[in-house]
C-alpha cells in the first residue's frame, strides 16, 4: 500500500551502507561481444510505438532537458511487464501481474545531478519535468540535435520465445511438476512452496548527443521452498534458479538441479550446528561464494564512492591489494546472466572490468559523471533501478578468475575452520571497509577433512584485511545459478556473482561456545 | 474535485471495470505521491529530484480464484485491456476455497479519530529553504579537520491513496513527511574512512529540528567511530541501544503471522500462551498512534484499525491474521500486516542500565547477519563500544552476536525509559545477559 518506507530509505542511503539480498519478489561464462546493430530511422520504429512518442517529441523534450546547459543529459523511457505465479498447500491460487510505464529525465552539470520522472508520457507532463530536472543548470544551452542514431543493442539475452508469448497455461505444468518433485523427494518434506516470476523490460534511452539506445530484457526466476518436520523439529530452506533466460530453459536438468538444492539444504539443517565462535580458517565454495567480492572489494570500488573520496579503497589504485592468484572481474558481458547488460542504463556499452589484476588494483567501476570526473571512459557500470532513480555506478557479474590450486588441495591445508556453501545476505560499509555475508550452509572442517554440517553464521571482516588473506585460489570457478539483487542509495539491481574455491586465512565467525 | 476524491472515483471505476469483464468481486487501490529530494555534498547542490508519482492496483475474486495487478499506464485503452487480461488470467488459475473477499463486517466500526499525519503547509516548502537547511546542515557536519566529506538532504513527500470494493468498501488515506538527514565520513588511521548519519523529522514541518543538531549529531557519531577496534569473543552483557532494538523486535515479530505458521515456517506456531520473552517485554501494535509513522485508520484489506496485544510480560496474545491465512487455518483475521509496535518501557535511562550491567558491550548498530523465522536461529554482525565499569569504553567492531531469538528475549533483563521515536518500532534500549559474542 505504501512506498518504501522512509526509514529503510534513510537507513540505507545515508550512511553508505549496501545490501545485498534475494528478497523473493524483487524481481542472481562465456565472453562473446555483444552485437550491436545499427537500424535506420524509421517512424515505425517499434520502440517509440511502444511509449506512444515519436522523434519529434524526443527532440522537444531533450530540448528542454538541456536549454540552460549540461554535460550530460538523457531521457530513458521504460515499460516494464512483470507475472508471477504462487503455488502453495498443492494448488496455484495466486497470480500477479504489473506494467509499469514512465521516463526518468536528468540532468547534469559538473558533478551536480537535476533528476525527475513521469508516468504520464505526455508532451505536457514531459516538459514540465524536463524543466524540473534542468532546473539545476545556470547558463548556456545544449547544442541542437539534427539527427537522431537509432542504436538497437542485441545479442546478450535474445529469446527464442519472448516471454509475453507464454501464457498460464505452459507455466503452471512446469510449478506442479517442481512442487510434486519436491515433495516427493523426501517422507519429512511437509510443504513445499513454488514461485514462479518472470518480466520484460523495454528501454530506449535517448541523449543529448542524438543517440537512441534500445534493449529489452527479460527476467525468469523460479523459486523452490521445502518445510520439513522430524519429530518436533521444523526446518525450512529454499533455492533458486535465475537469468535472463527464457521459458525454455527450465528443463528437467534444470527442475532436478533445483529441487535437489532446496531439499538437500533443508534436510541437512536437521543435522546441523554452530561452528566454534571466533577468528578462523575459512574456505569460500565454488560459485555462490562471490558475495565475497561483491562485498569485500566490489562496492568500495564503485566510483562515486571514490570520487567523493569516502571509499576505503580511494587511494588504492596501481597498489598490492592480495596474492598474484588473485582476479577479480566486473564483466557485463556474461550472456544469459542476471547482470547481463547489453548496454548500461546511460547508453554505454558494457564490458569485462578487471578491478583486481594478479593481486593489484587495476581500476573503478564508473559512470558517465565519475568518468568525467577522472578523465577516462565509462565501463558500462551507470545503472538504475527504473525511470523513477538517476543511475549510479553498479556492479553487474562480479567474479574472481581460476588460480592453481584443487579444492581438495585447499581444504586439505586447513586444521580447524569451516568451509562456506549457501548464503542469503550481505552488507558493507563503504567508507570503514567492514561487510558481512550470512553462511546458510557449510560444513567444519577438522584436521583437513569436512565433517559435520554447520549452518546460520554471520561472518564479518574488513575489505582490504580479508583481500590481503586470500592465500589459496583453484581451478573450479562457476558463477552462482541463483538470483541475487544489490541494494544502494535505495536501488535494488539485478547482479550475479562467482568464484573458485578460495581460502581466507583468518576472518571472525559467528558461532557459539567458543 | 479535490485529489483524494479524485483517487476513490478512479478506484470505484477501476472496480466497475474488472465487474465489466467478469470478475465476481474486485478490491482496488490508488495512490499518488508528490516527492522532493534535496542534496548537497560539504555545502555545494549535488542533486535534486522531485516527482509525482501515481499507481492503481486490483484484486480480482472470481470462481474461487484470485489473482492481483497493479500498473502505472492509466491511459484509458491500455488500462481497460490490461483488466481484461487480468481477469481471464484469474480464470485459467486453480480454485482455492480460502480465498475470499474479506468479510464485509470487518470494515464496520472504523475508527473516527484524527491520525494528524497532514501538514497542509509542506507544499509551501521552498528549494531556496531545502538547501539552506542541507547548507546548514553540512555546515554543522563539517566543523572538524577529521571530515573529508558531508552530505545531507532534506527529503518531504504527499503521499494520497484510496480504496474500493464490490462488496462496500471505501476509504481514503494521507499523510505528510519531512525529514533532514546528514552524514559524515571521517578519515581514521590507515585507509580507514567511517562514516555515520542522523536523521530527525516527522509528519510536520513544525516537528523538524534546527538543521545544525542534524549536522552536529552525524559528526558526533562518525568521530565516536574513529579508531575502533575488534573485540573480544565470549559470552557477554550486550546492552542495546533504542536506535538499534528496531532489529531485534523486528527479527523477533518478522514471522509473527497466520501467513508464516500456516506454512509452517514460524516458531511462533503453538506458541499463543506460552512466553517467547522475558517477562519485561510487553509489545502492543497500536494503529492509532496519533502522528505515528505507520498509523491508520483500516488496514490493506479495510479492517477497522484496533490496538492489539502481541506480547504480554513475555507470553505470546496475538498475530497477525489475514482473511486468506486466517481461513485456511481457522482463525479469526485480526489485520494481515504491522502498524505500530509500542514497547512498554522502564523506569530507568542508558546510564543507569550501563552502570548495571558492569562489563559487557554496548551495541549501538548492526551490520549484516540474519534469522531464521522457522527456528528463531539468528547471527548478527554488530559495533559499539566495551561498558568497563559500568561507563562506555572503547569502540569496536568487526564482532557477531549469534544465538537463538527465543533464548535471547527470555534473556532480557531490563528495558529502559529512552524510547526512539522517530519509527514505527519505538524501542528503548534494551539489557539481554549471556550473549555470545564473536570478534577476535
Amino acid at each position: 500500500m505504501r512506498p518504501p518506507t522512509r526509514r529503510q530509505f534513510i537507513g540505507a542511503s545515508a550512511a553508505g551502507v549496501a545490501v545485498l539480498s534475494m528478497p523473493s519478489f524483487l524481481a542472481g561464462c562465456a565472453k562473446d561481444a555483444p552485437l550491436e546493430t545499427a537500424v535506420a530511422t524509421t517512424p515505425a520504429n517499434p520502440f517509440l510505438t511502444w511509449f506512444g512518442i515519436d522523434q519529434a517529441v524526443i527532440q522537444q523534450v531533450l530540448s528542454e532537458l538541456t536549454a540552460r546547459g549540461a554535460d550530460q543529459a538523457e531521457l530513458y523511457f521504460q515499460h516494464s511487464r512483470s507475472s508471477s505465479l504462487t503455488l502453495e498447500d498443492g494448488i496455484v491460487s495466486k497470480a500477479s501481474s504489473s506494467v509499469d510505464l514512465g521516463v526518468g529525465l536528468r540532468c547534469v552539470v559538473g558533478d551536480q545531478t537535476g533528476y525527475a520522472f513521469t508516468e504520464d508520457l505526455t508532451l505536457e507532463s514531459m516538459l514540465q519535468a524536463a524543466r524540473t530536472a534542468s532546473s539545476i543548470a545556470q547558463a548556456g544551452g545544449g547544442p541542437a540535435i539534427e539527427e537522431f542514431r537509432f542504436v538497437e543493442h542485441k545479442g546478450l539475452y535474445t529469446l527464442v520465445q519472448p516471454l509475453s508469448e507464454v501464457g498460464v497455461a505452459a507455466k503452471l505444468p512446469l510449478i506442479e511438476k517442481i512442487a510434486a518433485q519436491a515433495q516427493a523427494a523426501d517422507p519429512a518434506v511437509e510443504k513445499v512452496r513454488v514461485l514462479w516470476s518472470d518480466y520484460e523490460d523495454h528501454v530506449l534511452i535517448a541523449d543529448m548527443s542524438g543517440a537512441m539506445h534500445m534493449d529489452v530484457r527479460p527476467m525468469t526466476r523460479v523459486w523452490c521452498t521445502v518445510t520439513a518436520k522430524k519429530g518436533e523439529e521444523t526446518q525450512s530452506n529454499s533455492s533458486n534458479l535465475a537469468g535472463r533466460r527464457g521459458f525454455d530453459f527450465y528443463d528437467q536438468e534444470q527442475i532436478d538441479l533445483l529441487v535437489k538444492q532446496a531439499v538437500d539444504r533443508t534436510m541437512i539443517l536437521f543435522e546441523a550446528r554452530r561452528p566454534p565462535a571466533g577468528e578462523q580458517p575459512v574456505v569460500l565454495a565454488a560459485g555462490a561464494s562471490g558475495i565475497l567480492l561483491h562485498e569485500a572489494i566490489g562496492h568500495g570500488m564503485e566510483a562515486d564512492f571514490n570520487r567523493k573520496g569516502i571509499s576505503i579503497f580511494a587511494d588504492m589504485i596501481g597498489k598490492k591489494v592480495s596474492s598474484e592468484q588473485v582476479t577479480i572481474v566486473d564483466s557485463g558481458i556474461e550472456p544469459n546472466e542476471r547482470g547481463a547488460l547489453n548496454v548500461d542504463d546511460e547508453g554505454v556499452k558494457t564490458q569485462y572490468t578487471k578491478l583486481v589484476e594478479n593481486g593489484v588494483m587495476k581500476g573503478y567501476l564508473h559512470d558517465g559523471i565519475s568518468a568525467r570526473h577522472y578523465g577516462v571512459e565509462p565501463t558500462g557500470n551507470g545503472r538504475r533501478e527504473s525511470f523513477r532513480h538517476a543511475p549510479v555506478p553498479r556492479m553487474r557479474c562480479t567474479f574472481m578468475e581460476n588460480g592453481p590450486h584443487t579444492a581438495e588441495e585447499i581444504i586439505a591445508t586447513v586444521k580447524n575452520g569451516i568451509v562456506a556453501e549457501t548464503f542469503t545476505n550481505g552488507q558493507v560499509k563503504i567508507g570503514a571497509g567492514d561487510f558481512t555475508f550470512y553462511v546458510k550452509n557449510g560444513w567444519l572442517i577438522e584436521d583437513g577433512k569436512k565433517t559435520a554440517p554447520i549452518k546460520d553464521t554471520n561472518i564479518i571482516g574488513n575489505g582490504p584485511d580479508v583481500l590481503s588473506k586470500i592465500t589459496m585460489v583453484a581451478n573450479d570457478f562457476r558463477l552462482d545459478t541463483g538470483g541475487w539483487t544489490c541494494g544502494k542509495d535505495g536501488q535494488g539491481v539485478p547482479v550475479s556473482q562467482g568464484l573458485p574455491t578460495t581460502l581466507v586465512s583468518s576472518i571472525t565467525v559467528g558461532g557459539e561456545d567458543a | 474535485m479535490p485529489e483524494i476524491d479524485q483517487l476513490l472515483e478512479r478506484a470505484q471505476q477501476a472496480v466497475g471495470l474488472c465487474k465489466t469483464a467478469g470478475a465476481e468481486d474486485a478490491w482496488a487501490s490508488t495512490s499518488r505521491n508528490r516527492s522532493v529530494e534535496f542534496t548537497t555534498r560539504d555545502g555545494k547542490l549535488e542533486k535534486v529530484q522531485e516527482s509525482t508519482s501515481r499507481a492503481l492496483s486490483v484484486q480480482i475474486y472470481t470462481e474461487g480464484r484470485y489473482s492481483q495487478h497493479s500498473t502505472t499506464d492509466l491511459r484509458p485503452e491500455n488500462l481497460k485491456a490490461f483488466l481484461d487480461e487480468a481477469v481471464a488470467l484469474t480464470k485459467a488459475l486453480q480454485p482455492d476455497p480460502f480465498r475470499t473477499i474479506p468479510d464485509p463486517a470487518l470494515f464496520e466500526g472504523r475508527p473516527e479519530v484524527d491520525l494528524d499525519l497532514v501538514d497542509g503547509g509542506l507544499g509551501a516548502l521552498t528549494q531556496a529553504q531545502r538547501q539552506q537547511w542541507c547548507e546548514a546542515m553540512d555546515a554543522a557536519a563539517g566543523a572538524d579537520d577529521k571530515v573529508i566529506s558531508t552530505e545531507s538532504t532534506v527529503q518531504d513527500d504527499h503521499y494520497m491513496a484510496a480504496a474500493a470494493s464490490s462488496n462496500g468498501f471505501s476509504g481514503t488515506s494521507q499523510e505528510t513527511g519531512v525529514w533532514m538527514v546528514s552524514s559524515v565520513s571521517l578519515q581514521d588511521e590507515g585507509d580507514k574512512r567511517p562514516s555515520n548519519y542522523d536523521y530527525l523529522g516527522g509528519h510536520f514541518l513544525a516537528e523538524l529540528p534546527d538543521p545544525a543538531v542534524v549536522g552536529n549529531g552525524a559528526l558526533q557519531r562518525a568521530l565516536v567511530r574513529l579508531g575502533s577496534v575488534k573485540g573480544p569473543t565470549g559470552t557477554k552483557t550486550i546492552v542495546v541501544d533504542p536506535r538499534a532494538g528496531g532489529r531485534l523486535v523486528g527479527s523477533l515479530l518478522s514471522p509473527a503471522s497466520a501467513r508464516s505458521i500456516q506454512q509452517g515456517r514460524s516458531f511462533w506456531a503453538g506458541k499463543i500462551g506460552q512466553p517467547l520473552a522475558s517477562d519485561k517485554l510487553t509489545i502492543v501494535d497500536d494503529p492509532l498512534l496519533v502522528r505515528g509513522f505507520a498509523s491508520r485508520l483500516y488496514d490493506g484489506e479495510g479492517i477497522a484499525a484496533k490496538p492489539m496485544s502481541i506480547l504480554e510480560a513475555g507470553v505470546a496474545k496475538n498475530f497477525y491474521v489475514d482473511t486468506y491465512y486466517g481461513k485456511k487455518a481457522e482463525l479469526e483475521p485480526t489485520t494481515g500486516s504491522p502498524s505500530n509496535k509500542v514497547i512498554t518501557l522502564g523506569d530507568k535511562d542508558l546510564a543507569a542500565l550501563l552502570k548495571e550491567a558492569g562489563e559487557g558491550i554496548y551495541v549501538t548498530g548492526w551490520l549484516g547477519g540474519n534469522s531464521d523465522g522457522t527456528t528463531a536461529d539468528f547471527s548478527f554482525g554488530l559495533e559499539g563500544h566495551l561498558i568497563e565499569g559500568g561507563e562506555i569504553g572503547a569502540c569496536v567492531g568487526e564482532m557477531n552476536a549469534t544465538g537463538n531469538l527465543v533464548d535471547l528475549f527470555m534473556a532480557l533483563t531490563a528495558v529502559g525509559n529512552d524510547p526512539w521515536i522517530y519509527s514505527s518500532t519505538l524501542v528503548p534500549t534494551m539489557v539481554f545477559e549471556g550473549v555470545q559474542i564473536s570478534g577476535a
